[in-house]
């Protein structure tokens, strides 16, 4: 049998999802890296996000596990640099350092195709500014200043984006894929307004106009001193910071006129030098006697950690320099935000969820297949009509593939949906075609298509309103439903009616 | 509104026999008289269990403020996903006094049917809910035990009204196509009175059921304005665009494969429904509605649709 152009278009159609989709991905071996810490060893050598770890000092890198032990048993510890030899997709890489990589690593994905949130995992936050519409651009620069910190901080594998709903408000989207970190409210919405305050003046702020950089590791920034406290542990953390030339000045300045104090520690100057976290204070530092009147670019910072055992206060600590050392680096935010929306979705309970909406898909599968064999009896109608069922579904996660969109829950249904209108089009085709046969085979498909194209128009019609309503909430719902029909009426049905009307004549 | 309940129902099963038993003798030559003339009457049931379904939401929006029960996504609130077999008795005991408004919802694995997971839902703040479901369970609550979503009520509110609004364009946005497609009054109007139908009784049972919904919910509500009109478009240009046969034997004709077509959908997302635990809350609401509304749309597509179709077909003098 001649196939026809339409049947060649599904025909290429079907294997240009294929590739987007790539399948045979789940064959590959070796681990991919998610994030690479700036100004790293790692990073200097050209380790990028995206490539492909394949082997770790000579030794075959399959999985994660694989990837964790090897850099585990060598045992990094610092002042002993060690070669590593990495070599990925992209060449090799050899490191001297005495720490491990700064890298960190995912497993690879298994093909194209993206699920989103709710059922991979993760954590979603929707925040706006208190008290205050912000404009697109507004929230544009508020994206930025985010990015930046949860850059800072170590974060990866985040997506922050602006989005606007139907009533005009912009919000920013943080979506981060995988484990969740503990202290994200704070990071995302946290104002971050850092001031050094003496008395009342104001010395510096956080940001790169007054702070030129920020130690983040080695003896420049520790955890200093852990004392047993009223009720547990306190730990004490400090680190390095450098003043631009202009805040020193001011430094200089206003402790030339501060008197002397002397205490059984030694001599400092009768005022503290207060920081201020969003106007609460963080902690008051002693200035020493050698440092009044004089420009240093140099300030120690110091702050607590609590904790009921004295590792608790020792993590809390780290974390509160962690956390602090990023607002200094990135500054503050413009705005107070409030998050209006903020989902934790559990990894295991999404990996659960996909495996029971695979078994449903499939299950839907059979019993239209029987149901459609009962009623027509005629392996070959049944068989055509589940082939193009299955075709539908399969360009549309290709497409989806193509555009990385992430596949939620609610994309998912409307894949199903969509199957279903689809086998109620291709009904309509069937029951047109083989009735009224005093008239042109081509007259029944024509009058069959008035119908598909009606529904058609509807549903994209009826759906077109989620793309905007409840932040985009809902987009992927309305996005396969469109996708799904679209393919429905410029390829599959067709190429259906391509078929019955070969059947026919 | 118990008895409404049973009301509304009802007829919707046993209605749908009459109708396929006239219309399927109808060869036989026996029943024919009847359709034609009783056809105005099969209009009344439908129109009645409407009208049963406005009456119970609008009783149902004066008692509650509002037309459905909205679950926090679309109220405000937490809802906290601990994953494992949880003792539900003790969890509520321990909560129910300082979240009065606390409820539980289990999940199951399809094919082993163990407990899977517990949902524990209330317009408390996410922090305080966690910390007492922690204290009581006495481990912590991390995200590789438990899901945890939060929605502030200024925005859940936004967001409910915009889907409503959403909900409306769609339908003035559906009506739009309807009337460009058949450009006569009469029959657009019955298209758009029968999609109308298939929004209000999905939504009283809905209501009856007592099932809170979702945004993924009325999201589903849009999509069922395109599912269900398929059956109506068919049905109407059957009935004016061809000329075989008589109107009856065209209308039974569309009906023929229109039922099959809702068999077909209702098949599609009968499993969803069936095995409602395990898969994403989203997911099943999404399947639920479209499963009622596929069975209103039966009655609204061939008893009132199609009645009014007939009755235009005859004061028009189309055969």
């Amino acid at each position: 049998m001649k196939l026809g152009l339409r049947l060649w278009i599904l025909i290429i159609v079907l294997l240009l999802s294929l590739l987007s989709i790539a399948p045979w991905k789940m064959f590959d071996k070796g681990v991919s890296i998610k994030s690479v810490e700036a100004n790293s060893t790692a990073f200097n050598q050209g380790l990028k996000q995206g490539q492909t770890i394949e082997f770790v000092d000579g030794k075959k890198i399959d999985t994660l596990s694989d990837f964790s032990r090897i850099i585990s048993e060598k045992n990094f510890s610092s002042n002993n640099s060690m070669k590593t030899v990495i070599i990925t997709n992209q060449g090799e890489f050899i490191l001297f350092s005495d720490s491990a990589p700064e890298i960190t690593v995912s497993e690879l994905p298994k093909s194209n195709i993206k699920t989103g949130l709710d059922l991979s995992g993760g954590s979603r936050a929707l925040v706006k500014a208190k008290d205050k519409d912000l404009s697109a651009s507004e929230i544009n620069d508020l994206v930025d200043v985010v990015s930046n910190r949860l850059n800072v901080y170590g974060i990866s594998d985040v997506q922050i984006s602006s989005v606007s709903d139907l009533s005009g408000n912009n919000f920013m989207l943080v979506e981060i894929a995988g484990a969740t970190p503990k202290d994200l409210k704070d990071l995302i919405s946290q104002q971050g307004k850092f001031e050094a305050k003496i008395g009342n003046q104001t010395v510096f702020i956080g940001g790169e106009k007054d702070i030129t950089s920020v130690s983040r590791s080695g003896q420049e920034a520790f955890i200093e001193t852990c004392q047993q406290a009223a009720d547990g542990y306190a730990c004490t953390f400090r680190f390095t910071i450098y003043l631009s030339e202009e805040a020193a000045k001011k430094h200089a300045e206003i402790t030339k006129a501060l008197s002397l104090n002397t205490t059984q520690q030694g001599r400092y100057l009768n005022e503290t030098l207060d920081l201020y976290l969003d106007d609460n204070l963080v902690d008051n530092l002693l200035i020493s006697e050698d440092l009044k009147g004089r420009i240093t670019t140099q300030v120690s910072i110091s702050g607590p950690g609590v904790g009921a055992t004295q590792e608790e206060a020792f993590n809390d600590a780290e974390e509160n320099m962690n956390k602090l050392q990023t607002i200094l680096i990135t500054g503050s935010l413009p705005y107070q935000l409030e998050i209006v929306k903020l989902d934790t979705i559990s990894p295991n309970l999404g990996r659960e969820f996909t495996r029971n909406i695979i078994v449903l898909g499939i299950l839907v599968f059979i019993i239209i297949s029987a149901v459609l064999f009962v009623k027509y009896r005629k392996i070959k109608i049944t068989f055509s009509v589940i082939m193009t069922m299955f075709s539908e579904a399969f360009i549309t996660l290709g497409i989806a593939a193509l555009i990385s969109w992430n596949l939620d829950a609610p994309s998912i249904a409307g894949i199903i949906a969509g199957m279903g209108t689809g086998v109620n089009d291709q009904i309509v085709i069937i029951d047109e075609s083989v009735s009224n046969r005093h008239i042109s085979i081509k007259e029944r498909i024509k009058r069959a298509l008035f119908i598909i194209l009606g529904a058609f128009f509807t549903i994209i019609a009826a759906m077109l309103p989620l793309f905007w309503a409840g932040a985009g909430m809902l987009k992927g719902f309305a996005l396969t439903t469109i996708i799904g029909v679209t393919v429905g009426i410029l390829v599959t049905r067709p190429a259906f009616a391509n078929i019955i009307k070969k059947m026919e004549e | 509104m118990i008895e409404e309940n049973t009301q509304s129902k009802q007829p919707e099963k046993k209605d749908e026999n009459p109708l396929t038993e006239d219309l399927s003798e109808k060869p036989a030559g026996k029943l024919k008289f009847n359709y034609d003339k009783h056809y105005k009457l099969l209009l009344v049931i439908p129109v009645i269990i409407l009208l049963a379904s406005l009456i119970y939401l609008g009783i149902f929006y004066s008692k509650n403020g509002d037309i459905i029960y909205r679950d926090v996504s679309l109220s405000g609130g937490t809802s906290i996903t601990i994953n494992g077999e949880i003792n539900q008795e003790i969890l509520e005991a321990g909560l129910r006094t300082k979240f009065p408004d606390v409820s539980f919802t289990k999940l199951e694995d399809i094919t082993s049917r163990k407990e899977i997971a517990l949902i524990v839902e209330s317009s408390a703040d996410s922090e305080e809910l966690k910390s007492e479901i922690e204290s009581i369970l006495g481990y912590e609550l991390t995200d590789e035990n438990s899901s945890i979503e939060f929605t502030g009520s200024s925005l859940s509110r936004d967001f409910y009204r915009q889907l409503i609004t959403a909900l409306i364009i769609s339908f003035i946005l559906m009506s739009i196509v309807i009337f460009l497609l058949f450009r006569t009054f009469v029959p657009s109007a019955a298209v758009i009175f029968a999609v109308f139908a298939d929004i209000a009784i999905p939504l009283a049972i809905v209501d009856i059921l007592e099932i809170k919904l979702s945004a993924a919910g009325i999201a589903a509500f849009l999509m069922l304005i395109g599912y269900s009109v398929d059956t109506d478009i068919l049905l109407t240009s059957r009935a004016l665009k061809s000329r075989e046969g008589t109107i009856n034997a065209r209308i039974f004709k569309a009906f023929k494969t229109g039922i099959f077509m809702t068999l077909v959908a209702l098949v599609a997302v009968l499993p969803a429904f069936f095995l409602v635990t395990g898969l994403p809350d989203s997911f099943r609401q999404i399947f639920l509605i479209l499963a009622i509304g596929l069975s209103a749309d039966v009655l609204n597509t061939w008893l009132t649709n199609a009645s009014i179709i007939k009755w235009y077909c005859e004061k028009k003098g189309i055969q």
